[in-house]
């Protein structure tokens, strides 16, 4: 052992003068495969009405006047708007009362409970679809607006619940002792001290919650009538059996508004934290 | 006879089968700071937790003010509480933090303002009401937590560890400016730390916990020059404790130490042939010269330490016994030379026996 | 206290275990209680087709999601914090976009007209024609970039979680990047790595869009089996009994998940 003089490092190997670079292209293929499909339809709905070329033959705001102005198209979005705002309001408020109920007691199968809470987020919507298909059914609530928010409302609710755990672990539980020793009740106590402390979270599940609804397919697939059909519906039907270009232009916006919520949503959490 | 504002009767809590606190009984009279001392786990949090009533007792009953509040939720008992982390409403003003439990009582809003300033120049933050906690520092928040007590005249008012969050300098200039507020206003506090010192300089008593029992309560005097177990003298202050054969008449008793150094003239009743005994490092006098006399310590220094105003001399007695000296710092401290012999006297009366 | 939780406990008592119920109850009482619905899944050829080609869908997808992301979240991790953020944009914004937006994207993108086949015609000439949709490469694609975010979050996730100072030590060491990623950065993100193929199993498993919009007759999966007896065969005890298969599997691996991760269901408060 002591023969052997010291070992100086040896030179870098090619894979290793190649890996950075490598890795980078890549990274960079990925970025481009994610955000590719979101931005083609932007210049595309820009095009001529009658055939989707990319690029565009000929520039118009004929598609999007072709959403605007036909009225099943705008009774949809309406339906979806509607549907959206009742389940962001429904989630939020079971959300939220049970996030708070959780987090501030302790009792046996507590962590049973919060995983059954969850559980929509894991099971595929295909079964609860059918489920909610054979239930409203016997109830004879299929087809009927009150059926899609029950079942928006389920989808959306565990987001909404983690949401408010996030956002009330930062509401220090003293504050509340405190308002408490010195007399006020519990009602007022959420109203003065909690619901203050947790607006930014109130927004992000807000968003969430409705952003969810307002896409949801499958399950208001098998809910939905012709009367009370959604966006997202009409919007499978359509790529399914043929497709229209205005689905260029609703998806220009449907993509408009992603974007949006994604801003607003890191805005919050910077300021949050 | 003083008006008793607290009274914990036989209150008892396990948590299953670990026993947080054996029953115990404790009286505050009105106007009274009294102290719950202790290290943690010790049982001084668990009572403070159920005065406020954010644990349920086990057994045994809490009065408040003359009122059985052992099932009463915290909202109804008329206390007041300070945290150590401050609790103050981030989103309200320095105004509408001290305003909030009047707020609740549906106080009219003039006597809201007209109380508000009150307390605030008790406190001595006038002008600071439109300010939020976190434009002010730890001991300004922790002042405004305190005016949030005092406006509303609870009962009881109930100081986790208040200053633990705070430095040192901080920690002394509240510590006063506690004892003022409470010198004036006559409020009836409880006060939880584990700082012996903090419990020295501000308590009318201390209440001394140990692994969920009360070890002794009393004035800070008579915890401090008559603790009555080995637990009670080495938490207060320093202590030398050590292992004496005693010879006893009855009232009086000639103590002879392992080294063989005899104290003479200790009045106590124990019969006992050995106990132990505890002396207050600062009772120790070092002797000018070297006659034996009784009450009379001969050994070598060990080690010299200046901490401040005080100065720590490390003798060994024999080679089963050292013990520790305490004398106020003089700038020729450093005369008491390692290795060098040196003669101690105690007087009797400064002998603590355990009985 | 527990006040808060009960409305959503019966809102969930009406609308979540009562409905699942019934399927369970449809795929076993047909009219009488029979085991035939499940014998019927298990036995018949077109069953085992279907369940074939989901699983080779979800493995498929699983991998090709799982080589695209790790390079993404590779880049993410070695990003000051920063420019992280803003990176990160580019990865939230297909998970908040609709997926029939990306579904529609992809059939103008893949189809015989769409972008990559005219750049294949300029790079091999007018007679190339790519078959890349309504066929199981438009299904993986379509699936993969739905997979994406949720694997690139679970990598990521770990590779943040690593101890800066492994990396430094290694380099003080005299390692150079490519042994560094590989004996140190890629071993302790497999936790992540693992995490992440089984959240996108989980997901594709149950997947019914973007086999229905951009796959073929081959490329059918059990969602669209369940759609197929609901709305046309009319055999509503079978497709209920697909459905329990599914949320058997979906359930089994989600239990799978939750261990692995030691458990937590994110923060209980």
């Amino acid at each position: 052992m002591a023969a052997m003089g010291k070992r100086t490092l040896k030179r870098s190997s090619l894979a290793e003068h190649w890996f950075p670079a490598l890795g980078t292209v890549a990274a960079i293929f990925g970025y481009i495969f994610l955000v590719l499909p979101s931005l083609i339809v932007i210049p595309m709905s820009f095009g001529a009405g009658s055939e989707l070329v990319f690029p565009p033959r000929s520039y118009s705001l004929e598609l999007y006047r072709q959403y605007f102005q036909e009225s099943t198209w705008m009774a949809v979005t309406g339906q979806s708007v509607k549907v959206g705002l009742a389940t962001m309001a429904a989630s939020l408020v079971l959300g939220f009362s049970a996030a708070y109920g959780i987090s501030r007691t302790d009792f046996r199968g507590k962590g049973l409970l919060t995983v059954f809470l969850l559980s929509p987020m894991f099971m595929p919507h295909i079964a609860m679809a059918l489920a909610m298909y054979l239930y409203l059914s016997r109830l004879g609530l299929v087809g009927t607006t009150y059926g899609l928010v029950a079942a928006h409302t389920l989808v959306t609710v565990p987001f909404v619940i983690v949401t408010a755990f996030a956002g009330l672990r930062y509401v220090d539980r003293n504050l509340e002792l405190a308002a408490a020793t010195m007399g006020a009740g519990r009602l007022r106590i959420i109203w003065k001290v909690v619901l203050p402390l947790i607006v930014p979270s109130i927004v992000v599940a807000s968003l969430f919650a409705f952003l969810l609804s307002f896409d949801e397919v499958v399950i208001s697939y098998f809910i939905s009538s012709v009367q009370s059909e959604t966006l997202p519906v009409k919007m499978y039907s359509s790529i399914h059996w043929e497709i229209s270009p205005v689905l260029a232009a609703i998806s220009s916006l449907l993509t408009v508004l992603s974007f949006g919520a994604c801003v607003a949503m890191s805005l919050l959490q910077r300021n949050d934290q | 006879m003083t008006e008793t504002m607290v009274w914990l009767d036989a209150v008892e809590k396990s948590y299953g089968a670990v026993r947080a606190l054996a029953p115990t009984s404790i009286e505050i009279a009105k106007g009274e700071f009294l102290t719950l001392l202790g290290p943690s786990g010790s049982g001084k949090t668990t009572i403070l937790n159920l005065i406020s009533g954010s644990v349920a007792a086990t057994s045994g009953k809490i009065w408040i003010g003359g009122r059985d509040v052992t099932h009463l939720p915290s909202n109804r008992r008329e206390l007041g509480m300070v945290f150590q982390n401050y609790a103050l409403m981030p989103h309200m003003s320095v105004f509408e933090n001290i305003a909030f439990p009047l707020r609740v009582r549906k106080y009219p809003e003039a006597e809201i303002r007209k109380k508000v300033n009150e307390v605030l120049e008790v406190i001595r933050l006038e002008g600071y009401e439109n300010r939020k906690p976190k434009e002010l520092s730890g001991g300004q928040q922790q002042r405004i937590a305190i005016a949030r007590c005092l406006v509303y005249n609870p009962d009881l008012i109930l100081m986790d560890e208040p200053l633990g969050a705070l430095d040192k300098k901080l920690r002394d200039q509240l510590q006063l400016e506690i004892r003022r507020i409470h010198r004036t206003l006559g409020v009836t506090l409880l006060y939880v730390t584990h700082d012996q010192s903090e419990a020295l300089v501000l308590s009318d008593r201390i209440c001394l916990m140990n692994s969920g029992k009360v070890e002794q309560i009393g004035t800070p005097d008579e915890l401090y020059f008559r603790p009555r177990t080995i637990f009670a003298a080495d938490f207060l202050g320093e202590s030398n404790i050590l292992d004496v054969s005693v010879a006893s008449n009855g009232e009086q008793a000639t103590l002879t130490t392992r080294s063989g150094f005899q104290i003479e003239g200790v009045r106590t009743s124990l019969s006992a042939p050995v106990a132990k005994v505890m002396i207050r490092p600062e009772s120790l006098m070092v002797a000018e010269n070297e006659k034996t006399e009784p009450n009379t310590f001969k050994g070598l220094v060990e080690d010299v330490t200046l901490t401040g105003g005080v100065v720590d001399i490390h003798v060994r007695l024999g080679d089963a016994e050292t013990i520790n000296v305490r004398r106020l710092t003089t700038r020729d401290f450093r005369m008491t030379e390692r290795g060098r012999p040196i003669t101690l006297r105690v007087k009797p009366s400064d002998v603590v026996v355990f009985e | 206290m527990i006040a808060f939780i009960v409305p959503l406990a019966v809102f969930f008592a009406a609308f979540f275990v009562l409905p699942l119920a019934l399927v369970v109850l449809a795929s076993l009482f047909d009219p009488v209680l029979t085991g035939s619905n499940y014998q019927e899944v298990f036995t018949s050829a077109l069953y085992l087709r279907v369940l074939r080609s989901t699983l080779e869908i979800s493995g498929l997808s699983t991998i090709v999601t799982l080589l695209i992301a790790y390079p993404v979240a590779y880049h993410l991790y070695k990003q000051p914090p920063r420019q992280r953020t803003l990176l990160m944009t580019l990865v939230l914004l297909p998970f908040w976009t609709s997926i029939l937006v990306k579904s529609f994207a992809f059939t103008v993108l893949l189809g015989q007209d769409g972008i990559i086949n005219n750049i294949a015609r300029a790079l091999f000439g007018p007679d190339t024609a790519l078959k890349l949709l309504f066929n199981r490469p438009g299904v993986i694609v379509g699936m993969a970039h739905y997979l994406l975010p949720f694997m690139i979050f679970a990598i990521l996730t770990s590779l943040l979680a690593q101890n800066r100072d492994l990396r430094r030590a290694a380099e003080v060491m005299g390692a150079g990047r490519l042994k560094i990623f590989r004996s140190i950065t890629l071993p302790l993100s497999m936790p992540g790595i693992i995490a992440g193929c089984l959240i996108c199993l989980v997901l594709s498993l149950g997947m019914f869009v973007t086999p229905a919009l951009l796959g073929g007759p081959k490329d059918m999966m059990l969602a669209n089996l369940v759609e197929m007896h609901v709305r046309q065969t009319l055999d509503w005890g079978l497709a209920a009994a697909l459905a329990v298969l599914l949320v058997i599997m979906t359930g089994a691996l989600s239990a799978i998940i939750s261990h692995v991760r030691g458990g937590g269901l994110g923060s209980h408060g």
